[in-house]
C-alpha cells in the first residue's frame, strides 16, 4: 500500500495578501476591514444625502434656494417655515386632498391585492392545476373574435364579450377532452409572472380607453384596481415561495386534527405566513404609494395622488417650486417609513422553528 | 408477551381500561395505490383486532407510509377498501374519520403553545374552554408534559415534541392511532426510552393502533403483530416471535435481527445442499440454486475441521453483552455472535457449527422458503 507523503499546511500570505488574511478564527482581517467600512460610508453618503438636502431645503426660502447651494443651517443660510406654510395654511386643500387621495388608494390596493394573491399563491403551492393548452387557446381565439367582432361590425362590447365567452365554454366542453398537452403550476406562476415583464407604458392606451368605456376615469376604484391588478404577479410569486416552505405535514395534522381547509388557513397557515405578509404587503404599498404611470393617465383632480402632486410642482407658472416640493416629499416619506417600522417586527425569521425535526 | 395470546390481540386481557370500549377494528381489503407509473402499494388486505398494536415494517420506498396515508385520508386508494369498526372509511373526509395520527416530523403548530397544541382537535369540535383544558391537563399528564403547558415548541427538546404530538393524538380518544416513524428522529437513547413509554401507553389506552417503521427493533418490541412489506407487497403477517422464527422468505429472513439472518449460496441437488467447503444432507425434493440462512445465535465458532464447515475469521467485535464475529465463506460474509469473551485473530481457520433444526434453506431465484429439513453433514 502506497502511502500520501504527510503534507505542510498552506503558506501564510505575503506582501498586500497579508493585510486581507484574518488573524485568527473569528476576527475579520484589518485590509477587509477598511475596503468594508470605506464602500458601507461611501454608500451611506450616497443613499442619506438626498434625503438630507430634501429635508434642509424644506426649511429654505426660495431666495435661498436660488442663491444656491447652501448645506448648514443656521451657518449657511436661516431655516425658514415658508414653504410649510404655504402649502399647510395656503394651499392646504390641495395638499390634503391628494394625501387622503393616496391613503386610500393604496391601502385599498394593496388590501384587495394582498388578499387575492395570498389566496391565489397559496392554491398554487398546494394543488395541481393540469390546464390544457388547447383550451387556452380556445379562450384567446374566442375572446380575439370578440375583439374583430366589436372592430369591424361594431358589435356593442358587451354583447361581443358575452357572445365570445360562450362560445368558449361551449367549445371547451365539447373540443376539450381530445386536447392532450396540459401546462402545470410551474407554467402558471410563470404566466402570471409574465404579466410583470412587460413596461407598464405599453399598456397604458388601452388601460386608459378600458377605464374610459366603462366611466371610470378619474375615480378612486379605477386606480384601486390598475393598482392591485399590476401588482398581483408580486404577491402571487412571493407568497407562493413563502407558502411552499410551510411544512405539508402541518395542514396534514390540522385536517386529522378535524379541521376544514378554511380553518387550516386561517388558523396555521396564515399565522405562518406573517413574515411573507408583511413584507408583501409593504412592498405592494410601496409600490402602490409612489406609482406614478398609472396615476397620470386615469386620474386628473378628483383621484389625483401625491406623486401627480410633487411632479405637477416642476410645472408652475412660477418655475420649479424646489422648497414646496421637498415639503411634499418629506410629507410623503413619512407613512410608509411608519409602516415598513410597525412591519419590520413581523418581518423575522424563525416562525417555522419547532415545527418539524428536533 | 403471554398476555397476548391470539395474534387477534387483546381478547384473554380481561381489565377494562379508559377509553378501551372505543376501540374498532381496521380492515384493510385489496388496497391499491399508484404514484403515475409506480405501483406503490399492491392488493394490500391486512385486519387490524380492536386495541391491536400492529407495525407495518418494510424499507424506505416498501408503500409502507403510502398504506398509513390512506388509512389516514391523506391519499386516495386506487381500488379496494378501508372499514373502521363498522364504518366504510374509504373516500371520507381526513377529519370525519377519528383516527389520529402521530407524524414523523411531529407537526407541531409552532405558533401554538403546547396547551394549543394539545387542545387543536378539540377546539376544532367545538369543545368548551374548560372541559378543553381539563382534557388538555389530562393528556399532558399522561405524557409527562404538564409542567410545559405554556411553552413553544421551539422551547421544547426532541423527545418533549414527540410527547406533545402524542398527547394531541390522545387528548380526542381516537379509534385509531396511525404513526409514522414517530421515534426516528430521536437519537438512540431517548427512542430506547419512548419506545418502552409508547408500549406502555398504547396498553393503557387499548386504542387500535398502526405504526409504520423501518427499524425491525422497533417493530420486534413493540407490536403485538408485524406486517412485513418489500415492493408495496405483504410478504408476511405475524407475531414477532413468529415472523423472527418461521421467516417465508429471504426477504424477511434478512430483514429482521441484528445483524440480520447469514446466508450462504449453493446449490440444492438429489439431498445434498453444496456451497464452497459446505456439504449438508437434506431430505427435499427440490433441486436448483439454493441459499442457506442461519441467525447469528444459531451458530458457534469452534476449532476448524470441529463443526459444520470451515471458515476464515475477518473480523471479530466486541459489541459489550456478545462478540461478534465475521467470517467468511467463498463469497459470502456470516456472522456469528458468540459470548463476550470470545476472541479470534484476524484470517485465523475456525470452524463453524451450526444448530441444523434452525438453519433454513431458501431458493435463490424467488427467494422463497424451501419446505426442508437438514439432516446433518453428508460426505462426499
Amino acid at each position: 500500500m502506497s502511502r500520501v507523503q504527510g503534507m505542510a499546511p498552506p503558506q501564510r500570505p505575503t506582501g498586500i495578501a497579508r493585510l486581507f488574511e484574518p488573524p485568527e478564527i473569528g476576527r475579520s482581517a484589518i485590509g477587509t476591514r477598511i475596503v468594508v467600512y470605506t464602500l458601507l460610508i461611501l454608500w451611506s453618503v450616497f443613499v442619506l444625502f438626498p434625503i438630507y438636502w430634501v429635508v434642509i431645503t424644506s426649511f429654505k426660502t426660495p431666495n435661498a434656494v436660488n442663491q444656491g447651494p447652501f448645506y448648514i443651517p443656521w451657518v449657511d443660510f436661516t431655516p425658514s417655515l415658508h414653504a410649510w406654510e404655504e402649502l399647510f395654511v395656503f394651499d392646504y386643500e390641495d395638499t390634503l386632498k391628494a394625501y387622503l387621495n393616496s391613503i386610500i388608494i393604496a391601502s385599498c390596493a394593496t388590501v384587495l391585492c394582498v388578499v387575492v394573491g395570498s389566496m391565489a399563491a397559496y392554491a398554487l403551492a398546494r394543488i395541481q392545476y393540469r390546464p390544457k393548452l388547447g383550451v387556452i387557446l380556445l379562450f384567446v381565439v374566442c375572446i380575439a373574435l370578440a375583439f374583430v367582432a366589436m372592430a369591424v361590425a361594431g358589435v356593442d362590447w358587451w354583447l361581443a364579450l358575452a357572445v365570445g365567452v360562450a362560445l368558449f365554454f361551449f367549445l371547451a366542453r365539447a373540443l376539450g377532452r381530445h386536447f392532450r398537452r396540459t401546462l402545470g403550476n410551474g407554467d402558471i406562476l410563470f404566466w402570471i409572472i409574465s404579466q410583470r415583464i412587460l413596461a407598464p407604458i405599453v399598456v397604458i392606451v388601452p388601460i386608459y380607453l378600458m377605464f374610459q368605456q366603462v366611466n371610470l376615469l378619474d375615480t378612486h376604484i379605477a386606480l384601486i384596481i390598475a393598482y392591485s391588478v399590476t401588482n398581483l404577479p408580486i404577491v402571487v410569486w412571493l407568497m407562493y415561495d413563502f407558502f411552499s416552505s410551510i411544512p405539508l405535514d402541518l395542514e396534514e395534522s390540522a385536517q386529522l386534527d378535524g379541521a376544514s381547509r378554511i380553518r387550516t388557513f386561517w388558523e396555521i397557515v396564515l399565522p405562518l405566513s406573517r413574515p411573507g405578509l408583511a413584507a408583501t404587503t409593504l412592498l405592494v404599498m410601496i409600490l402602490s404609494w409612489n406609482e406614478y404611470l398609472l396615476a397620470l393617465f386615469l386620474s386628473t383632480s378628483n383621484a389625483q395622488t401625491m406623486p401627480i402632486l410633487v411632479a405637477a410642482m416642476n410645472a408652475g407658472e412660477r418655475g420649479i417650486l424646489w422648497w414646496s416640493m421637498s415639503v411634499v416629499i418629506i410629507v410623503m416619506i413619512i407613512p410608509v417609513v411608519l409602516l415598513a417600522l410597525v412591519l419590520q417586527r413581523f418581518i423575522s425569521k424563525g416562525v417555522l422553528l419547532g415545527a418539524v425535526k428536533g | 408477551m403471554s398476555a397476548v395470546a391470539e395474534s387477534t390481540g387483546h381478547a384473554g386481557r380481561g381489565v377494562e381500561r379508559p377509553g378501551a370500549g372505543t376501540a374498532k377494528r381496521l380492515s384493510m381489503r385489496n388496497l391499491n395505490k399508484s404514484f403515475g407509473q409506480v405501483h406503490v402499494v399492491k392488493d394490500l388486505s391486512l385486519d387490524v383486532a380492536p386495541g391491536e398494536f400492529l407495525v407495518l415494517l418494510g424499507p424506505s420506498g416498501c408503500g409502507k407510509t403510502t398504506a398509513l396515508r390512506m388509512i389516514a385520508g391523506l391519499e386516495q386508494a386506487d381500488s379496494g377498501t378501508i372499514h373502521l369498526g363498522d364504518t366504510d372509511v374509504t373516500r371520507m373526509l381526513p377529519k370525519y374519520r377519528d383516527v389520529a395520527m402521530v407524524f414523523q416530523s411531529y407537526a407541531l403548530y409552532p405558533h401554538k403553545t403546547v396547551a394549543e397544541n394539545i387542545g387543536f382537535p378539540l377546539k376544532v369540535r367545538g369543545v368548551d374552554k374548560a372541559e378543553r383544558a381539563r382534557a388538555v391537563r389530562e393528556a399532558a399528564a399522561q405524557v409527562h408534559m404538564d409542567g410545559l403547558l405554556d411553552r413553544y415548541p421551539r422551547q421544547l427538546s426532541g423527545g418533549q415534541r414527540q410527547r406533545v404530538a402524542l398527547a394531541r393524538a390522545i387528548v380526542r380518544r381516537p379509534s385509531a392511532f396511525l404513526m409514522d416513524e414517530p421515534l426516528s428522529n430521536l437519537d438512540a437513547k431517548l427512542r430506547g426510552f419512548m419506545r418502552a413509554e409508547l408500549k406502555h401507553m398504547q396498553h393503557e389506552l387499548g386504542v387500535t393502533t398502526v405504526y409504520v417503521t423501518h427499524d425491525q427493533i422497533e417493530a420486534m418490541t413493540l407490536a403485538h403483530r408485524v406486517a412485513i412489506m418489500n415492493h408495496g407487497v405483504l410478504q408476511q403477517l405475524g407475531r414477532p416471535r413468529e415472523v423472527y422464527d418461521n421467516p417465508v422468505n429471504m426477504f424477511v429472513a434478512g430483514f429482521l435481527g441484528s445483524p440480520p439472518m447469514n446466508f450462504a449460496s449453493g446449490r440444492l441437488s438429489g439431498g445434498v445442499f453444496e456451497a464452497p467447503g459446505v456439504r449438508l444432507g437434506v431430505r427435499s425434493q427440490g433441486s436448483g440454486p439454493a441459499v442457506l440462512g442461519f441467525r447469528p445465535e444459531d451458530a458457534e465458532i469452534v476449532a476448524s475441521g470441529a463443526g459444520t464447515f470451515n471458515a476464515r475469521v475477518y473480523a471479530a467485535e466486541l459489541t459489550g453483552d456478545v462478540t461478534l464475529v465475521t467470517v467468511v465463506l467463498g463469497d459470502d460474509n456470516l456472522a456469528v455472535k458468540m459470548p463476550k469473551e470470545f476472541e479470534a485473530d484476524f484470517d485465523s481457520d475456525v470452524g463453524v457449527r451450526l444448530n441444523l433444526a434452525r438453519c433454513f434453506l431458501f431458493d435463490a431465484n424467488s427467494g422463497a422458503r424451501i419446505d426442508a429439513t437438514i439432516e446433518g453433514a453428508a460426505s462426499a
